[in-house]
């Protein structure tokens, strides 16, 4: 069976209710964005003055538009949102996206509104994202229907769903201005009225463009059809969530130790790691974890290797390695013979690697290359963390020689990190990432993201 | 269940102990063997029939956590131990009759639960059980229906899981065994609507690394 939100995320036509040709105006906005993605489905937006936007023909009215559009966008004050989808429906509408706030989550006038909109939906049979939905986003079809002014939203092939309007908006933003990796789709639930995460875990648990789902959310709809749901989408694909807001509300007194104990949110993290969902617990980790997975395979395993160009790096490192559950194992002896060969005698070379006596003996690149080389060679070792020492006084290697080891040895994921010169840090970012090799501004960040890759690797791989 | 809907129709709030592993023992559930009694004499006799030594357990409807009144006498090695804990359990107030229990070997102990959660609906818990059992606070949920897998995952997941592991020359805990009867807690939580709670603590390990429930409740919906 179709998933009900396939044509929310191909659509072939599209209705924008309150559309404005006024710069600056949600309504103006969202068509600035569909544009700007290179929709290349119809357009109908609809506003009382006629006329045209950005060139588009506008209708006067919603019953002179053609009947059945696969969506309608409504960007109106909540009060005049029931008439509208009304009217829309009476077109043949049974798609719609409702952008504006003023709902549940404001008042009980907007409650109200709210339960209208529900009443609604079930007497005709219609589905809708929201409201108080910063949109969705679709990038194979070059569709948005987000009103934050984004312009062109670089594809890519992890997707999210957020129960807040800051992913939509300001995130994605970040993602696109300061990070290189881009996005399948994108769900902001909004109240929820209709369409919740499960539906949208369903639906990207079978979309062929989505390779790893990020999830953050404030409360479960339907808490058992989504662990139903995730059971399955999990042992195919990574997911991975941000939970907030643990009530203590609804607890009842309890005479037995076990009702006591049962935190609500002690409860969510039980449920999801029978989903095989990842939990997570810091917001940018939705970022960096999002960047590694739209980048490099998941580590078969927790053995990890670093090379880094300081002891104390080396030690902290390592420290912060146990804390996360992540293994350095000790390499064969053949490949710690190797390491040894490149680095002065002075220096015992073993897992973490020492790199900078051999970057001062045979210089940074060649240390680096021939080191990183080694370890990707050792089959203890699941993923490879350099923390590149670069400044200009010591050189600044051309980083193609990392792109060269991925290409090598494919199934390793390499997370790069940094230290030293911001300007060679940035350059790296800029030219690694376009190429598919993730980096981090800070050196804890690499292994912070390796736990949750290779969590996920178990999650994807446990037992019936 | 007849146990469980002749006690909600007389009104009660919880089996008492003897009803409570019974009725576990219908799922499956590894419970000490036991016999409940009215009197010393009666005491005396199930003892011998169980054989030495024995806990002696006041019991009553009432009387849901009996470490708190002095409720339990363990390790009753004798005939003349057996009949001067029976004078003073049956003197507590609550207290109707009496339970003769074996007195379970192994050092390790365990809990098992089942909640209601308000949105979740029936929650099954496991941890490190005993009289440390909150204040050590290592226990994790799942909810039911719990599968097999999900019952061996929560043994990995409590941060003292090496307690399953070989202990003090005791053989590993039968995890099998331990995950059949967090497997039947789902089970009950999803088919006894009746049954609000289940506290099984402590569940001891014995010395050849079998999993059995020394103490059980289990609290009625209201």
């Amino acid at each position: 069976m179709t998933n009900k939100l396939v044509p929310f995320f191909e659509p072939k036509s599209v209705a924008i209710i309150g559309a404005s040709a006024a710069p600056g105006k949600a309504g103006n906005d969202v068509l600035v964005n569909i544009l700007a993605n290179g929709y290349a489905g119809k357009l109908y937006p609809v506003n009382p003055k006629g006329g045209q936007i950005l060139g588009i023909d506008v209708y006067s009215s919603i019953a002179s538009l053609p009947r059945d559009i696969d969506v309608a966008v409504i960007i109106l004050p909540a009060a005049a949102t029931v008439k509208a989808m009304r009217e829309c429906a009476d077109q043949g509408i049974k798609r719609f996206v409702l952008s504006s706030g003023g709902f549940a989550e404001v008042d009980a006038a907007g409650a109200q509104i709210q339960r209208e909109i529900e009443t609604l939906i079930q007497e005709r049979g219609l589905n809708a994202l929201g409201p108080n939905t910063s949109g969705h986003t679709s990038t194979p079809v070059g569709f948005t229907s987000t009103f934050f002014p984004q312009g062109k939203i670089r594809g890519g092939r992890v997707s999210y769903v957020a129960q807040t309007g800051n992913f939509g908006t300001h995130t994605l933003k970040y993602i696109l201005t300061g990070e290189h990796f881009g996005v399948a789709r994108v769900v902001g639930l909004g109240n929820k009225v209709d369409i919740d995460e499960t539906d949208a875990l369903e639906y990207l648990g079978q979309d062929p463009e989505t390779t790893a789902i990020l999830i953050y959310i404030e409360s479960f709809k339907r808490p058992h059809r989504f662990l139903e749901a995730a059971r399955e989408v999990t042992r195919r694909k990574p997911v991975v969530l941000l939970k907030s807001g643990a009530t203590e509300s609804g607890r009842q007194a309890a005479i037995a130790h076990t009702a006591a104990m049962a935190s609500p949110d002690r409860i969510v993290d039980g449920m999801l790691r029978q989903a095989g969902v990842v939990r997570i617990s810091e917001y940018s980790q939705l970022v960096l974890a999002g960047k590694a997975l739209s980048m490099m395979p998941l580590p078969a395993g927790n053995g990890v290797s670093f090379l880094a160009p300081s002891g104390a790096m080396l030690a902290v490192l390592s420290d912060y390695c146990e804390r996360l559950g992540l293994h350095i194992p000790p390499m064969e002896p053949a490949n710690v013979k190797r390491l040894q060969d490149i680095s002065p005698s002075y220096i015992r070379m073993r897992n973490p690697v020492d790199i900078w006596p051999a970057a001062l003996s045979v210089g940074v690149e060649a240390a680096y290359r021939d080191g990183m080389e080694i370890v990707l060679q050792d089959p203890a070792v699941n993923a490879v963390v350099p923390v590149m020492m670069l400044t200009p006084e010591t050189g600044v290697p051309d980083p193609g020689f990392i792109v060269d080891l991925h290409k090598k040895y494919p199934d390793k994921p390499i997370l790069v990190a940094f230290s030293g010169d911001k300007g060679a840090m940035d350059q790296y970012k800029a030219a690694l990432e376009p190429q598919g090799i993730p980096t981090y501004q800070e050196i804890e960040q690499p292994f912070a993201v390796l736990s949750i890759m290779e969590r996920c690797y178990r999650a994807m791989n446990r037992p019936e | 269940m007849n146990l469980i809907e002749e006690a909600v129709e007389a009104g009660k709030s919880a089996l008492n102990e003897y009803e409570a592993k019974r009725f576990l023992a219908g799922f499956g559930v590894p419970v000490s063997r036991e016999t409940l009694v009215p009197d010393g004499d009666g005491a005396v006799r199930a003892a011998e029939a169980i054989g030495y030594p024995v806990v002696l357990k006041a019991a009553g409807e009432k009387l849901q956590h009996k470490t708190e009144v002095g409720g339990i006498a363990l390790n009753l090695k004798s005939e003349g131990e057996v009949r001067e804990e029976a004078r003073r359990l049956l003197a507590i107030p609550g207290c109707e009759a009496l339970l003769v229990q074996e007195m379970v070997k192994g050092d390790r102990e365990l809990v098992c639960g089942l909640t209601r959660d308000v949105q979740f609906g029936p929650c099954v818990m496991f941890g490190l059980g005993g009289i440390f059992t909150e204040l050590i606070d290592d226990v994790v949920f799942r909810v039911a229906p719990v599968t097999a897998a999900d019952a061996l995952m929560m043994m990995d997941d409590i941060r003292t899981a090496k307690i399953l592991q070989p202990f003090r020359g005791q053989p590993a805990v039968d995890r099998e065994a331990l995950a059949r009867i967090i497997v039947a807690l789902g089970k009950i939580g999803c088919e006894c609507g009746n049954v609000r709670e289940i506290d099984m603590n402590p569940i001891k390990i014995r010395p050849d690394g079998s999993p059995v429930a020394v103490d059980a409740l289990v609290a009625l919906k209201k």
